[in-house]
């Protein structure tokens, strides 16, 4: 059921993220804006592997699905294309394991922080691996990493 | 996961986020009639209050209820309202001061603002109600009331950094247990955001503890409440005195 009033309040509030990542991306970021249709319900963002941490000179892709239960939904973000980060919290199929897009989802968050969440927790990495249960993961999840029930250990790599 | 949304969507559309006011004995019928700790409590309840109103569980319901019982207690005192609307106000700035980015708070706070502009307006109480019936915009108070809790506990964090459970700093508990939905309220929520507004919530504590009656706390101690909440286990509703 989708109620007119949700619909509304959910682009005006993403026009305004989009104009705010527009204005002041995150170092490193840049909103791709060819991937984002009219409805503003999905949208690709590029990002570039900080200086001075194990992804520099790297490029990725994290792909962003809104509901028109957004901002009170959490985004879907996963990593998309040829070149998923190899880190501990970050699944080969691109899922990516951060409390922030579930359980501690707040409507005061934005892509903004999610970007800067997700920069700052590959950043932090010391060692370059996959999850350990990685194999049974990506074999077995919904394609919708947030159906997933994610058991967060710490924020650290 | 499937399942736990599954129930969590039946509870939202049996129940109403805030219902019509009730008759107090409304409560006795929640209970078996041989349940005699909780039939003594609602009894020694009956004593002080003479109507309930009940909030939807879905997480959010201590906000809910002081949101709407807030400002249905402004609707008569237009003193209490003026001050109450430069202090909400004023709030959003503060926010700012702390770190929140204003381009995401700024609609919860314009939506709780038109609020209290409504209530000075003189709607009426079956307006008020149909409000916070709305889940757009009873969603949105719920989100800014959330965040001057937070931002209150994290202004007074040398303070509050001694309840916080689990060895988090109180930055991380705010955004694990204030900041985002249906993360329930204890002490702490109350304590933090009664001072935020300025304002003081009596709260009939009735659980099974088998102590007689039920048991009541102001927020903040020692000062005159003008809003009353009933806290069953997980669970706040609205009272009203007799």
């Amino acid at each position: 059921m989708l109620c007119g009033a949700t619909m509304a309040s959910m682009q005006k509030r993403l026009q305004k993220e989009l104009l705010a990542l527009q204005r002041d991306p995150p170092p490193g970021m840049k909103v791709d804006e060819k991937s984002i249709q009219a409805s503003l319900t999905q949208w690709i963002v590029d990002m570039e592997g900080a200086s001075g941490t194990l992804y520099e000179g790297e490029r990725f892709q994290l792909l962003f699905k809104f509901s028109s239960r957004y901002p009170f939904d959490s985004p879907e973000v996963v990593f998309i294309g040829d070149n998923i980060p190899v880190h501990p919290h970050v699944y080969s199929n691109g899922h990516i394991c951060l409390s922030i897009l579930t359980e501690d989802w707040s409507p005061a968050l934005s892509v903004q922080s999610v970007c800067l969440s997700i920069v700052s927790m590959l950043s932090s990495c010391k060692d370059k691996k996959r999850p350990p249960d990685n194999a049974l993961y990506v074999r077995t999840c919904d394609k919708n990493p947030k159906k997933t029930k994610w058991w967060y250990h710490d924020d650290n790599c | 996961m499937a399942q736990q949304e599954r129930i969590q969507q039946e509870i939202a559309f049996s129940t109403p986020l805030v219902s019509n006011k009730v008759n107090i004995s409304f409560l006795n019928k929640e209970y078996t009639d041989d349940d005699n700790v909780y039939q003594r409590k609602i009894q020694d309840l009956g004593s002080k209050y003479g109507h309930v109103r009940t909030t939807r569980r879905d997480g959010n319901c201590f906000y809910r209820a002081f949101g709407y019982s807030q400002l249905e207690a402004l609707m008569d005192n237009p003193k209490e309202l003026q001050r109450f609307k430069a202090v909400a106000a004023k709030s959003k700035n503060d926010l700012v001061a702390l770190g929140f980015p204003e381009f995401t708070i700024e609609d919860f706070h314009s939506t709780f603002m038109d609020l209290i502009e409504m209530v000075e307006r003189q709607i009426s109480e079956a307006e008020l109600l149909a409000a916070f019936n709305e889940q757009n915009t009873s969603d949105y108070v719920v989100v800014y009331l959330r965040l001057l809790t937070s931002g209150y506990l994290q202004k007074e964090s040398a303070f509050f950094e001694h309840f916080v459970e689990g060895g988090r700093t109180v930055k991380e508990f705010c955004s694990q247990e204030v900041e985002p939905m249906a993360k329930e309220s204890d002490h702490i929520h109350i304590i933090a955001l009664a001072q935020a507004l300025n304002i003081s919530i009596r709260v009939e504590y009735m659980d099974r503890g088998d102590c007689g009656g039920v048991n009541q706390h102001d927020f903040p101690e020692g000062s005159s409440p003008g809003v009353f909440l009933l806290y069953r286990p997980g669970h706040y509703d609205i009272l009203y005195k007799l």
